[in-house]
């Protein structure tokens, strides 16, 4: 209020009326930020959809409209369609084990222990490790012929399991090496939301005789919903866009059992050089990220209350 | 009371059964990056080497195909450029979006909100394509600039500066303090806790990329460590394991030093950044 009136006094120097001066300062402010946003953002999906209807290869100087061929190249393209359904297991897989493994972590370090915040930063960690490092260390736990993960399980009379030349387990070894290495975000995004719990729900749900599980089923979880939706729907996202994993620990192998859509995307984009299919398969990527979203929202936000 | 004791005993179990399943895998690997070629080929799997060595780390530094120390180097230098190009280009925006009135404010932020919904995939061939017309493949200009305009950050520093008092800059308007005046010095002195938390964060996230640095650059000199470590990965380790394992852990040293001085900040700062985007 007060600003208004300061500056509806100090109007008329430079002769510039300050509205006009403020609007000329904002778009100085934007400027930097326009600019590239502009060229690397807007300029660059434009091109995208534009690449996506021509036969855009590097090595060719010829690049004709070819409509929408390469979407229909998709539609019959068995390695995309390979690729799609490991990358949507192991989305799923993922999404699943972080959310339960983080949640589970979540109530034990807000729960009223001694080193709580010590534990808290420990099981962060990992996520904080490049997907080199933890590929590299991984793809050594789980070797089939010297890895300790076989020797633990052997312990218990199973016989040594080919994880990541296994096709039927590949997808499964990836994502359990992902949820070791990404579960702290949601983790951290669940203790946020467990402390907007008030204390008092909990102890009326005592009084009334509730015990341990009754509560978490009818108060904790109902109340961590918006959370619930929030930690499902980014990690999808994120998980969706797996690459590093197969790249550095399968090598998309074994066959094709670990392609995943962005591993396809660089062998079509970046090893066969073949520019306007590759952005077809971005722009597909894009509109299924946007409906599984769309659909997370609907489903699990039914009733949540923003 | 009593009950609670023993709650307490079974959240201490999971929770050592979980900080184990955390850090075992990290000791494990630095204690066999700690053995000879024989040692970890050998069945059943040695957890303790029975003689200590640092040769393989000596060797992983020592290669002529690899520059560990380099992509190191590389990658922090990289990850800094880029943080100081989002602090610098997305605050000011932050600032007129969430303080300052001009026509096409909301709009242009809803225009924003959109493209945060965009996979980054999408971007990554025209811009491959636009670093190669500008020749900046294989430089650092490559892996500095196109992610400057970071909309996340926009979003977040936004709703930083909209929560600071109007008295505050208004205080600044009477010692005669133009635009620039008051965000440079009371808007930003005020919001150090967020451009940190931002600059962590997206510092991090630079860090440990792989895809971008991967297709954009190509000589041993202008590797970042991610890319290195798939190089390493895929040259030794068939042959020589230790080796290998050295570098992971060498390249995990950096992150873990950052992260032991930090924790506090980047933990918040995850939770808050989080958060922002609910």
């Amino acid at each position: 209020m007060s600003v208004q009136k300061v500056k509806t006094e100090k109007s008329g120097r430079l002769g510039i009326n300050l509205k006009t001066r403020e609007i000329i300062a904002a778009y100085l402010f934007l400027a930097p930020f326009l600019i590239f946003f502009a060229v690397f953002v807007v300029r660059a999906v434009a091109s995208a959809v534009q690449m996506s209807f021509f036969q855009w290869e590097i090595l060719r100087p010829a690049r004709p409209y070819v409509g929408l061929a390469n979407y229909q190249e998709l539609l019959s393209d068995a390695v995309w369609w390979e690729a799609l359904k490991n990358t949507v297991i192991f989305a799923l897989l993922t999404v699943v084990g972080t959310t339960i493994v983080g949640l589970a972590a979540a109530i034990a370090v807000t729960r009223p222990i001694k080193g709580q915040g010590l534990f808290r930063v420990l099981l962060y960690m990992p996520q904080l490790l490049s997907v080199g490092a933890v590929g590299l260390i991984w793809v050594w736990l789980l070797n089939s012929q010297f890895g300790i993960i076989n020797y633990i399980l052997s312990f218990f009379g199973v016989s040594p399991i080919n994880w990541l030349g296994d096709p039927n387990l590949v997808i499964p070894a990836l994502s359990f090496t992902t949820i070791w290495w990404t579960f702290g975000f949601p983790m951290l995004i669940f203790i946020a939301g467990l402390q907007g719990i008030p204390e008092s729900l909990y102890e009326a749900a005592k009084i009334d005789g509730a015990n341990a599980r009754q509560s978490f089923l009818r108060i904790t979880l109902p109340l961590l919903r918006p959370t619930m939706l929030f930690v499902t729907v980014t990690g999808f996202i994120s998980h969706f866009q797996v690459y590093g994993q197969p790249l550095i620990m399968s090598n998309g192998g074994p066959g094709r059992s670990s392609y995943t859509v962005i591993f396809y995307l660089y062998q079509i984009a970046w090893r066969a050089f073949r520019m306007g299919y590759g952005s077809a398969v971005a722009i597909v990527l894009a509109g299924i990220i946007a409906v599984f979203t769309l659909g997370q929202f609907l489903f699990i936000g039914r009733d949540v209350e923003y | 009371m009593v009950k609670s004791r023993f709650d307490n005993f079974w959240t201490y179990i999971f929770l050592g059964l979980m900080s184990a399943f955390v850090v075992l895998p990290l000791l494990y690997a630095f204690s066999q990056s700690l053995m000879t070629n024989q040692e970890v080929n050998r069945w059943p799997p040695q957890i303790i080497p029975s003689d200590p060595t640092l040769d393989s780390y000596g060797t992983v530094l020592s290669q002529q195909d690899l520059r560990l120390d380099l992509w190191l180097r590389n990658s922090v230098f990289a990850a800094s450029g880029y943080t100081a190009a989002v602090l610098l280009i997305c605050a000011p925006a932050a600032y007129a979006f969430a303080r300052l009135k001009f026509p096409g404010n909301k709009i242009l932020f809803a225009i924003l909100l959109v493209t945060i919904m965009i996979p980054p995939q999408v971007t990554l061939i025209p811009n491959y394509l636009l670093m190669r017309d500008f020749g900046w493949l294989d430089t650092f200009n490559a892996l500095i600039w196109p992610g400057a305009a970071n909309v996340f950050g926009v979003f977040l520093l936004r709703q930083f500066f909209s929560q600071i008092p109007d008295d505050l800059e208004e205080a600044a308007v009477l010692d005669g303090a133009g635009y620039w005046g008051r965000f440079r010095h009371v808007v930003l002195p005020l919001s150090t806790n967020a451009l940190t938390a931002l600059g962590i964060f997206v510092f991090l996230g630079h860090y440990n990329d792989l895809f971008w640095p991967l297709i954009v650059t190509n000589s041993l000199e202008t590797r970042t460590l991610p890319v290195g470590l798939t190089i390493l990965n895929s040259s030794y380790a068939g042959q020589y394991r230790p080796m290998v394992l050295a570098g992971a852990v060498l390249s995990t040293v950096p992150i873990l030093i950052v992260y032991a001085i930090f924790q506090r900040r980047i933990i918040q700062g995850v939770m808050l950044t989080g958060l922002a985007g609910r």
